[in-house]
């Protein structure tokens, strides 16, 4: 065997910790890895019903624009071409992601209604004997687009007279209980930026970011005898996805049945429920199994990526380093619907002003609709563009002070019994620890006092 | 949808099939992706994939190369070892063992480098079609195409004369990615400067183009930095670069200098 | 034209089955012959999910209409271990962590399979270009390069001599 184990460092932390791990500095063989490497595992699609029907989407080719018709002759007309979907098939036409942890509002319809809001929205679902049949009556689906005007910036969509993306929500930002955004109040940043040695003000800025799995998102539905519907999928989230396709289809959750657990890469683009809700139905109203995958151009275009965000970032530090006020103006990209990005801007806030006390601390975080794909979960979504931002605010400020990069974290990181922004007492906090050793591994000098700094002391403060 | 999918034994068989409208494939590698999305704009194919088109021969100083040669066999065929690099540069061993010779002329920038290679070398291709068998220099073919019906069934190139060849490629992956800007030179020096070039660009434009601008800005002159990133710079009258994945316009064209340089003198 | 009987000879087995014009050689497999190991990723050649070998070489299955390969020879990872013992290439990625979520793990096992085929002593670099057409968005690599280059050693200590069979590697 080749891969190498790095020995764990016991030394930090000793009297806290049992040093009892069974597992951690052992070698674990992965339970799955068998069946991968014969072939045997078994994804979604790799399940094939007899009589297998085949769904392709009729996706929007606008921006932002009113439905005026929708011709479905030219797409029945192709041969192998046995049903088209639109909205009226739908029994509960609402995708409904965030009821289920108590958040609306119900703003994405599953099949577009009157109104398309970005490039690739569903329209009709088109059901086939083959594949190549789907396809081709997706392609001659007809659509009557009146244009609206689009936005693609989330400055420009909280500015005045911008074009309204999402009339469910009536304004372009999400309310979080009555506030046009998350926001953050601790101490008096303005009062801060009066009294420090240097005031910093950066921009920050990401785009969207798709996390393009190998094996693109689908599902295969297949009808049981006892009526029930057994749905293969590639979710991250089996029963996120039964609560929410039984919500949709109107049904007792009883009614479905979820196999699931095999995902060929996720990474958060497989936790929207897309596929399964439209595929259900087909099955429904044919009586057959019905598979619904995206081919590679969907997969990019239309799964919901880790949103863009925007961050200004102004800090009030002192000639010695110690920041003493940090203000943020987060905007996150949210697209044309809520999906979890509302969620993802509260996960944001919550992670400001990043792992550092600093006594006065201002946030407002925007989650904002633009007529751009629906954002939703990527690893760590609504705090990894954050900490680039954080840490680059923070190397940019060591530069500024020619002050070591370290050092100006040591001196500011959070130690335990610290008040966070959010008036949460730190805990458990070891980021003074994590550095130093991070230190000791990279061969990067740091003074004695700065070695002997620890998150469970104020020493060397 | 397909509705056919032919395997001539012999070119003539394959033209008849291409005289009726069937699609010509190659290795399929451009074919294929629109036939499987439902996009393919015809619904017969022909495969040229028996049709005796694979062969190479090297012989007194000439290569001649079937359009069905997958890239792979390119590669290995020991005389033409100065072509190596070039063919490592273009997408991975796997698609190489598909891809063929007469299939990278058509494909659109910013792929085909073999193509941007066959241009510097002043290829001919051989032409099949409805009214027989014609040739043509590769940068017509490069410039607009054959004629309906019509394929190329093999290239013909006269091997570059020991240290005459250049060839560089920039890309956003060490291996198996799209150009940025290719070069590609077949050029003679004398007493340290340049007696004759044939430069030829890939990335840059919708096809690839011969960069005669700098041809003219380095011939009598030495390969030094300066003429190089002068002709390099006068190359951009050259181009009509595009935005796309993998660079902008922009940036094609302001570091076209610096890989013109790069592909002669590193 | 209709649909026609095609026929193939599968990890050294003779196959027939009928096929729709422009049907992929991955659609037969996965669909006509239920080998399922091959899998579709992008269905445009960039993603290297679907790699098989044709005639002991790798191929995109996903780029190949298989009337243009009827009678020849494809070898997929099904074929790879013989009576339930995995051969050099797959103990290897097991051992050293070079599967995560499984999707890309057939198309690197058969391309290190052509590779160690025809060169039993690769270096680093001739491994990396080998897998270049292959994506994996799990592990990052480096546990493939290193699981590719300890399948060859092992097979070099075994003496397995290059371009001989698998199966008679793990008889041994």
């Amino acid at each position: 065997m080749t891969y190498r184990l790095a020995p764990i460092d016991k030394r930090p932390f000793a009297a806290e910790r049992e040093d009892d791990f069974t597992v951690i500095g052992s070698v674990v063989q992965r339970s799955d890895a068998r069946g991968h490497v014969t072939g045997r595992t078994e994804f979604f699609e790799d399940v094939a019903p007899p009589g297998l029907l085949h769904l392709k989407m009729h996706r929007s080719a606008r921006h932002h624009a009113r439905i005026r018709g929708v011709d479905l002759t030219a797409a029945l007309a192709v041969p192998g071409v046995t049903r088209i979907l639109t909205h009226a098939d739908i029994p509960n036409n609402l995708y409904t992601p965030l009821k289920l942890i108590g958040v609306g509002p119900d703003d994405e319809p599953i099949l577009a209604v009157d109104k398309v809001r970005y490039l690739g929205e569903p329209i009709c679902a088109v059901v086939a004997e083959s594949e190549a049949a789907a396809l081709e009556g997706a392609a001659r689906v007809r659509v009557d687009y009146e244009d609206l005007p689009a936005v693609f910036d989330v400055e420009e969509a909280l500015a005045e007279g911008a074009p309204l993306v999402n009339e469910y929500h009536g304004q372009n930002f999400f309310k979080y209980e009555g506030h046009h955004c998350r926001r953050i109040r601790f101490g008096d940043v303005e009062k801060a930026f009066g009294q420090a040695d240097h005031v910093f003000e950066w921009r920050y800025e990401s785009a969207p970011i798709e996390q393009a799995p190998t094996e693109t998102t689908g599902c295969v539905v297949v009808p049981q005898a006892d009526g029930r519907l057994r749905i293969h999928s590639d979710t991250q989230a089996c029963f996120f996805t039964l609560d929410n396709t039984a919500l949709i289809l109107e049904v007792p959750f009883n009614r479905l049945r979820i196999v699931g657990g095999t995902v060929g890469g996720g990474f958060g683009g497989k936790v929207d429920v897309t596929v399964e809700p439209v595929a259900c139905v087909a099955a429904m109203v044919t009586d057959r199994p019905v598979k619904f995958v995206y081919d590679r151009d969907e997969e990019m275009q239309v799964s919901s990526p880790r949103a863009a965000e925007r961050i200004y970032i102004k800090d009030a530090v002192m000639d010695d380093g110690r920041i003493i006020g940090r203000k943020v103006t987060l905007y996150v990209d949210s697209g044309a619907y809520a999906r979890h990005t509302p969620y993802g801007t509260t996960k944001a806030a919550a992670h400001l002003p990043g792992p550092y006390s600093i006594p006065n601390v201002w946030a407002d975080c925007h989650c904002v609709f633009t007529n751009r794909t629906p954002s939703s979960a990527m690893r760590g979504f609504g705090v990894t563009i954050g900490d680039f931002a954080l840490e680059s605010q923070m190397d940019r400020v060591a530069r500024a002070l020619s002050m070591d990069p370290l050092r100006l974290r040591l001196l500011n990181a959070y130690r335990d019994g610290d008040l966070k922004a959010h008036r949460k007492v730190a805990e458990g906090t070891a980021l003074v620890e994590v550095i130093q050793k991070t230190a000791e591994l990279v061969g990067h000098e740091l003074p004695e006092a700065y070695r002997r700094m620890s998150s469970t002391t104020r020493e060397g403060l | 949808m397909i509705q056919a999918v032919h395997l001539p034994e012999s070119p003539e068989a394959a033209a008849v099939h291409s005289a009726r409208g069937g699609w010509i494939m190659g290795g399929g590698t451009v074919v294929m992706p629109l036939v499987n999305s439902g996009a393919a704009i015809r619904n017969e194919l022909v495969s040229l994939r028996r049709a005796g088109l694979a062969g190479i021969e090297v012989r007194d100083g000439v290569a001649r190369i079937g359009a069905a040669a997958p890239l792979s066999s390119v590669k290995e065929h020991p005389g033409l070892g100065f072509l190596r690099p070039a063919l490592r540069t273009i997408a991975s061993p796997t698609i190489r063992n598909l891809a063929t010779v007469g299939g990278n002329l058509f494909v659109a920038q910013p792929y085909g480098d073999l193509a941007v290679c066959l241009l510097a070398l002043g290829a001919t291709c051989e032409i099949t079609g409805p009214g027989g068998r014609r040739e043509a220099p590769v940068a017509d073919v490069l410039a607009s195409g054959v004629a309906e019906g019509e394929f190329v069934t093999a290239v013909v190139a006269a091997l570059p004369e020991p240290g005459t060849w250049y060839y560089h490629k920039a890309m956003r992956r060490r291996l198996n990615s799209a150009s940025i800007v290719t070069v590609a030179s077949v050029t003679h020096t004398a007493d340290g400067v340049v007696t004759s070039t044939r430069t030829a660009l890939g990335g840059v434009a919708p096809r690839p183009v011969r960069a005669v601008s700098a041809e003219r800005l380095m011939r009598g002159r030495p390969l030094s930095p300066e003429v190089l990133t002068e002709a390099g710079q006068a190359a951009r009258a050259d181009t009509a670069p595009f935005d796309d994945a993998y660079a902008s316009a922009w940036y094609r064209s302001r570091v076209l200098p610096v890989h013109l340089r790069r592909a002669f003198i590193g | 034209m209709p649909s026609q009987i095609v026929s193939l000879v599968v990890n050294g087995e003779p196959r027939e089955f009928i096929a729709r014009p422009g049907t992929t050689l991955l659609t037969i497999l996965r669909e006509s012959l239920g080998l399922t190991a091959a899998k579709r990723g992008c269905a445009q050649g960039s993603c290297g999910t679907c790699t098989v070998l044709v005639d002991d070489r790798p191929a995109t299955a996903c780029l190949v209409a298989v009337e243009t390969v009827a009678d020849h020879s494809v070898r997929t990872l099904e074929g790879v271990a013989s009576d339930g013992n995995l051969d050099e290439v797959q103990s290897s990625f097991v051992d050293n962590f070079a599967t995560q979520c499984g999707f890309c793990t057939a198309g690197m096992i058969m391309v290190a399979e052509a590779l160690l085929d025809r060169d039993p002593d690769p270096s680093e670099e001739d491994v990396i270009e080998a897998i270049s057409g292959n994506v994996c968005r799990c592990t990052g690599y480096r546990p493939i390069v290193i699981a590719i280059l300890d399948a060859a050693r092992r097979r070099r200590e075994a003496g397995v001599e290059p371009g001989r069979p698998a199966e008679e590697a793990v008889s041994r």
